[in-house]
């Protein structure tokens, strides 16, 4: 069981940002998708750090990411 | 080196790894990127076993989206964090024993330079506080005395992070650290003035708060060292295990320290004003 993140695709859809993305220190995990303009989480390689939920919710004010519990293979 | 060599030969697709035909289908190799695309495109380096909210990790991810030719770099670490996420990359890395990055960076550059004299060959040191400017300090200054074309990129944490917390001399005066418990007694070391008085011809300082600035940073040292001479970048990646910054936090310590003592900062010779005045001028090319 651990903390990943978890991006509410109907708030985030509202704004076309992605800075996030722009700022997770992992790659290839938190994506953006080009045609829905969403991010989107690779679960399995997030180690949630939830920078993007500060990035999200104390820089923007936006309150899109939050973080998850969840059970390996999930 | 070379896209020739990163290309999959015809008929072998579906034996490669997932991974590398994604690398080569939507990579970077043989295009110029713009950072602000990241997340969209499949990146150099893969996943790597540094700490979750590391932002030298970060740092060594916009690195690589950041790099004008990754196809024809060779990347220089040493033993630290910063090989962790280095070693996991596209792109050729040397393992450098502790302190001999820039020697050996040099040589290879000089080697690189006869074996390929009409190429664009470029080559990156990337290693921590303790490689560069500690241990490795003496082959890092001849380097700059010597004018070596390569570019050094500090990866400051300010900190001994792999082994357990020994201050460093860039760790900041008077902190208190696992293997430091009296506080540290001296200054942190002016790597900047150094580099600049050694005769590098571009220096920068930065913490990573602006993947944008990085990047441009990041490509305006590269560029400077193909054709003048030792370029250096000091770049603030604090170690949130050793400073015990939660996670979260982490890019708020970034720019609170951009505010105090990290702020951007950015030097060159003149020729290298008159260069990039010269390309940046330019029409840009239509981005993939």
């Amino acid at each position: 069981m651990y903390y990943v993140a978890d991006v509410k695709e109907a708030d985030c859809a509202k704004y076309n940002c992605k800075q996030c993305v722009l700022f997770c220190p992992e790659p290839n995990t938190l994506m953006y998708h080009d045609s829905k303009h969403v991010a989107w989480v690779n679960y399995s390689r997030c180690k949630g750090c939830a920078i993007c939920v500060y990035v999200c919710s104390d820089l923007l004010k936006r309150n899109c990411i939050e973080m998850v519990m969840v059970t390996a293979g999930d | 080196m070379g896209l020739e060599y990163v290309r999959i030969s015809p008929g072998f697709e579906r034996y490669m790894p997932k991974d590398y035909v994604d690398l080569v289908q939507y990579g970077q190799f043989g295009k110029q990127i713009d950072v602000q695309m990241l997340g969209q495109f499949k990146e150099l380096v893969e996943e790597h076993p540094m700490c979750a909210g590391c932002f030298m990790a970060y740092f060594i991810r916009v690195f690589y989206a950041a790099l004008p030719n990754p196809e024809d770099t060779i990347v220089i670490g040493t033993a630290g964090c910063a090989r962790l996420a280095l070693s996991q990359a596209a792109v050729p890395f040397i393992y450098g024993n502790y302190g001999d990055t820039n020697a050996v960076a040099s040589g290879l550059k000089r080697a690189l330079s006869i074996r390929f004299p009409d190429k664009i060959k470029d080559v990156v040191v990337i290693a921590g506080d303790g490689g560069l400017i500690d241990i490795g300090f003496g082959m890092t200054m001849h380097s700059w005395f010597r004018r070596e074309k390569f570019t050094t990129i500090m990866v400051d944490n300010e900190v001994y992070g792999n082994t357990g917390g020994q201050e460093s001399g860039m760790s900041p005066k008077g902190v208190q650290l696992k293997m430091a418990p009296k506080g540290k007694q001296f200054d942190k070391i002016n790597a900047v003035e150094l580099a600049k008085v050694a005769g590098c011809v571009y220096v920068a300082k930065l913490a990573p708060t602006n993947p944008k600035r990085i990047a441009k940073t990041i490509r305006r040292a590269i560029l400077a060292a193909r054709h003048f001479g030792p370029t250096f970048i000091h770049a603030y990646t604090s170690c949130n295990i050793e400073y015990s910054i939660p996670t979260e936090k982490v890019l708020e310590d970034a720019r609170k320290r951009e505010k105090q003592d990290f702020g951007f900062y950015e030097w060159m010779t003149d020729e290298v004003k008159e260069f990039f005045e010269e390309i940046e001028n330019k029409p840009q090319e239509v981005k993939a």
